[in-house]
């Protein structure tokens, strides 16, 4: 399969004032299986520029956490990134030896991890795993520590800190337990942080006031944040832009407000729909069949088999990628058409195409 | 934390007293059925009802009780535990005090046992680690199918092969290469030689640990496998600790929780494994003197030596109950 | 995945691997030679005479195909009787064992409250005792008792106090697995459609735990076999006039450097290879049934 060639640059939705803080281009990654190497990312870019969210959407299985571990040098042994660059404030990481890459994690990027408490370690008190990285690596003293701990979960409100901070992992609550894995991606002032799915272990109440104290922190320290997610409701209340993953690859990418109003990609589109309304009462639509494994990633564009707007290209040529307006890309054929809202033209002889399940096909939507 | 230590003693207690009755029971039960233990003082001889009955006087076995079968004999089970707490084991048949005879015994079994637990420790570590390392290779699947034969293997074949077969010849031709007085003719002596304990307790102790260290191996390789791809070894990582620091605070000391309650439990599978090596090798160590004592009938010797390794055992569970609950903050906070 | 899945999909495994077929041969092989002795020797073990003691190994057709021993009965012959006592012992004491394990535990497992306190201290009591210790013991206690010569007789004493003291790994196994089985999906909704507990156990509940306790079978009866072969050693185990391998390799220890090492030889080798097969087979076994454990 021939990669997408990413423009990488040129998606930038708005350029901040100090430039990105972390800018990643044509990543791809592999991994070693029984059954052969298998791509997990292929092509993707992207950057973070201070004070800026970006989140990255996709299913399970997308590659978006697998990318965020190549940023962060954490990829198993069975995974190797062959292609692309990731910049951290200038410097490409991938070409650092493993420990100068390892050095630069915690300090200028920090990941805050899924499952808080597999995550943390269920062997040592909270306080020590908040500290751990400042008293070993900046050899602060047990008292600062100390003091440094409470004041961390003083920040991600914990109510208590100070006796807190002698607990283990499991005597926390999920909500406390995931912000506790934020306090301690905190430490050490991190320029930019991932978030990987950091409130999907947990109830919707929580996850509201895990993802406002995420977006308080970011907004008061300019922190750059990449937040991970499968949820694209999420999404809408705290990033700026946004990028939306399929099977590897980033199938669209844009700026979070045009996004929700005129998604550029069917996958967008289909997953907006999924997306259950308050006031709605009608059947909520769902995306048929299951993404691609990807060991049998399908011919043509990998969305075409559960795409409602297929056309026989789509099955036979991988989509380049289109600027359907400034600032916007959409792995599409027919990005325009979908952004303009309706689906594109038949095919000469196919009269079996799905019918669109919204608007009516009005036809020689090729041009605008 | 000691509220824990002192109900998790309390329960020890209970099991001790426990299993100190049903061996009483069980005995009892032999006893009943089975005549008075007191003829195998007199070996083949034929002895008088009062030689009997002195010596059934001499091992608290004149209670009327004994000749009652179903009779739970409480009456001398309280008598017995009065008599072991105050430090009281009995004598064995020719009169000689048990307290002394596991005295002079004990040393060699601790020797025995070092040996044993390094040999555990060793091949465990590096196999298992080896394993762990290289997952899926050829050499992992080798490791794993001689972690389950040497598991199976019984300790007994394999010291009466060593001590019948091999060790003879090997002394034989140690003694030719290195010279009479050099270590290595001690290495392979077949049997113990009290005037160099330590050497002549080396190959039968690494023989036992070998027997006993497919526990190990597959324990390290999967504590290990699970440390290197576990989410908190990764969170480690990201913080940018140095692998030293993430082995060291993460990996070794996350999976020597496993370890201490494999190190308790292969322990008491050892003891078993100890009075067999003690026995075939002759080491003059409290399984080798149970062995003589079931060969020699000696009863008396028998049931003290057992209750004893009993304690023991108990006393080990405890102290790997209170090292784990120690080590691992889940387990006290229950 | 339902039980006949389960069954044919471990034998498929079983079926591709050689060196569990060469076990399994190897197993049956002496299950035949226990049942059917006069297939492998016409001689009789007790006829033995002092002047032809310790002679060598004569080949397959000769009068003593292994040699004789150190009174001068035949090696094939002892070696072939041998074999009944030391596997009827094994699987009296494995399937003893299970019975009692699995009943123990199911009870424990699915009723919990006071019959699982009973059971579970019951087991932390007996587990307390080294089995080799307790065999120790209560043989030596019973050591003059004559229980007679009969198949089971010579049999017993070990079986009974092999037994006691075996059965608790099996019941811990089984709770466990009960345990779990217990709040699956489907046992649940058995319960709240009014199956009784019998039938819920044991359609549901044993099932499950059944798989990983057959994989145990293997290795057990090649631990008693073992465990036989060191009490016969000290003369504690199968009684005579049966004899057994462990018997056997007592005498023949003796005449190793006396030039006479084929006496000790037979017996060690039938005896490696009968436990190093069943291990196998119990590894594969267990590679087939309990998916937990392949990592």
């Amino acid at each position: 399969m021939s990669a997408v060639t990413n423009p990488g640059t040129r998606q930038a939705s708005d350029a901040g004032a100090g430039g990105p803080l972390l800018e990643v281009t044509d990543l791809a990654v592999e991994f070693r299986t029984p059954d052969g190497v298998v791509r997990a990312v292929d092509g993707l870019s992207y950057r973070v520029e201070a004070g800026r969210t970006l989140a990255i959407v996709g299913e399970s299985g997308s590659g978006k956490s697998v990318s965020s571990l190549a940023v962060l040098g954490l990829l198993p042994d069975t995974a190797r990134v062959t292609r692309g660059s990731v910049r951290l404030a200038g410097t490409d990481l991938l070409t650092l030896s493993r420990k100068a890459h390892r050095a630069r994690c915690g300090d200028q990027v920090a990941m805050v991890f899924q499952d808080a408490l597999a995550a943390l370690n269920p062997v040592h008190t909270v306080g020590y795993q908040l500290t751990e990285a400042l008293r070993a690596r900046q050899g602060l003293s047990r008292g600062d520590a100390r003091r440094r701990a409470v004041e961390l979960l003083d920040l991600v409100k914990v109510p208590n800190a100070k006796a807190r901070v002698k607990e283990y992992p499991h005597q926390f609550s999920g909500g406390m337990r995931q912000r506790v894995m934020i306090a301690s991606a905190l430490a050490m002032d991190p320029d930019v942080l991932i978030a990987d799915e950091p409130t999907t272990a947990l109830d919707v109440t929580v996850q509201a006031q895990v993802l406002r104290l995420l977006a308080e922190i970011q907004a008061e320290r300019q922190m750059g944040l990449v937040l991970i997610t499968h949820d694209l409701g999420v999404v809408a209340g705290v990033a700026d832009d946004v990028t939306v993953m399929y099977a590897g690859r980033a199938v669209e990418q844009a700026p979070v407000a045009p996004t929700y109003t005129t998604p550029a990609h069917p996958y967008t589109r289909a997953l907006l729909r999924s997306i259950p309304s308050a006031s709605g009462t009608g059947r909520l639509p769902v995306i048929p069949g299951r993404p691609p494994s990807p060991a049998a990633m399908p011919s043509g564009c990998p969305f075409h088999p559960r795409c409602d707007a297929v056309r026989d290209i789509c099955r036979t040529e991988v989509p380049p990628l289109a600027t359907p307006a400034e600032g916007r890309t959409s792995a599409c054929h027919f990005a325009e058409d979908i952004m303009a809202g309706h689906d594109p033209a038949p095919d000469a002889a196919a009269a079996d195409a799905p019918a669109p399940n919204d608007g009516p096909n009005n036809g020689g939507g090729d041009h605008e | 934390m000691g509220r824990y230590i002192v109900r998790r003693l309390a329960q020890a207690v209970g099991t001790l007293l426990l299993v100190m009755f049903v061996l009483h029971l069980l005995t009892t039960v032999a006893i009943q059925l089975n005549g008075t233990p007191a003829q195998a003082f007199f070996g083949d001889r034929v002895a008088s009802p009062a030689q009997i009955a002195s010596v059934e006087r001499r091992f608290n076995l004149d209670d009327p009780c004994f000749d009652q079968p179903g009779n739970p004999c409480l009456g001398p089970f309280v008598e017995r535990l009065g008599q072991y707490a105050r430090g009281d084991l009995g004598t064995n048949l020719r009169g000689r005090e048990v307290t002394d005879i596991v005295a002079a015994a004990a040393p060699n079994t601790l020797r025995l046992f070092s040996v044993v637990l390094v040999t555990w420790l060793a091949l465990g570590m590096l196999l298992g680690s080896a394993a762990a390392r290289w997952r899926g290779s050829p050499g992992d699947h080798g490791i794993r199918l001689s972690s389950v034969l040497i598991d199976a293997f019984p300790v007994f074949v394999l010291l009466v092969v060593y001590r019948y077969v091999v060790a003879v010849p090997l002394n034989r031709w140690s003694e030719q290469t290195f010279g009479e007085n050099s270590w290595p003719p001690y290495w392979f002596k077949p049997s113990f030689d009290p005037s160099h304990p330590w050497a002549t307790i080396v190959v039968p102790g690494i023989l036992l640990g070998l027997a006993g260290s497919a526990a190990f191996i597959r324990l390290v390789r999967a504590s290990q496998l699970e440390s290197y791809q576990g989410d908190h070894v990764r969170t480690a990582r990201s913080k940018g600790l140095g692998e030293r620091h993430v082995i060291l605070h993460h990996v070794v000391r996350n999976s020597s929780v496993p370890v201490v309650t494999a190190i308790g439990l292969a322990f008491v599978e050892g003891l078993g494994g100890a009075v067999i090596t003690e026995g075939i090798m002759n080491i003059y160590g409290i399984g080798g003197v149970l062995w003589q004592a079931v060969q020699d009938d000696d009863v008396a010797l028998v049931i003290a030596v057992v209750t004893l390794l009993t304690v023991v055992t108990v006393l080990v569970m405890i102290i790997v109950d209170i090292v784990y609950a120690l080590l691992d903050p889940r387990i006290r906070y229950e | 995945m339902n039980d006949v899945g389960l069954v044919s999909a471990a034998w498929r495994t079983l079926r591709r691997r050689p060196d569990v077929i060469v076990a399994a041969l190897i197993v049956l092989f002496f299950a035949v030679m226990a049942a059917f002795p006069r297939l492998f020797t016409a001689t009789s073990p007790r006829t033995c005479a002092i002047r032809e003691a310790r002679l060598d190994p004569q080949g397959w057709g000769a009068a003593h195909p292994l040699g004789t021993d150190a009174l001068g009965c035949d090696v094939l012959a002892t070696l072939v009787a041998g074999v009944r006592p030391s596997l009827l012992l094994a699987f009296v004491v494995v399937g003893a064992s299970l019975l009692i394990g699995v009943t123990l535990g199911l009870l424990a497992g699915y009723y919990l409250g006071w019959a699982d306190y009973l059971i579970s201290r019951t087991i932390e009591v007996f587990l307390v005792v080294p089995l080799l210790l307790a065999a120790l013991l209560l043989l030596s206690l019973f050591k003059n008792v004559d229980l007679g010569a009969g198949t089971f007789d010579v049999i017993l004493l070990p079986a009974v106090v092999l037994i006691l003291f075996n059965w608790m790994g099996y019941a811990r196994y089984v709770r466990a697995s009960v345990l779990e089985a217990k709040n699956l999906d489907y046992v649940t909704a058995a319960r709240s459609l009014g199956a009784s507990d019998l039938r819920i156990m044991f359609r549901h509940v044993l099932p499950n735990a059944i798989g990983p306790v057959t994989a145990l079978i293997p290795t057990s009866i090649a631990a008693v076999i073992g465990t036989e072969a060191v009490l016969s050693f000290l003369g504690i185990g199968v009684r005579p006039p049966a004899t057994s391998w462990g018997i056997q390799i007592s005498q023949g220890s003796e005449w190793v450097l006396g030039g006479a090492p084929h006496i000790l030889i037979a017996p060690l080798v039938c005896l490696i290879a009968a436990v190093l097969s069943l291990v196998v087979l119990g590894d594969a076994l267990r590679d087939a049934l309990d998916p937990r454990l392949t990592a």
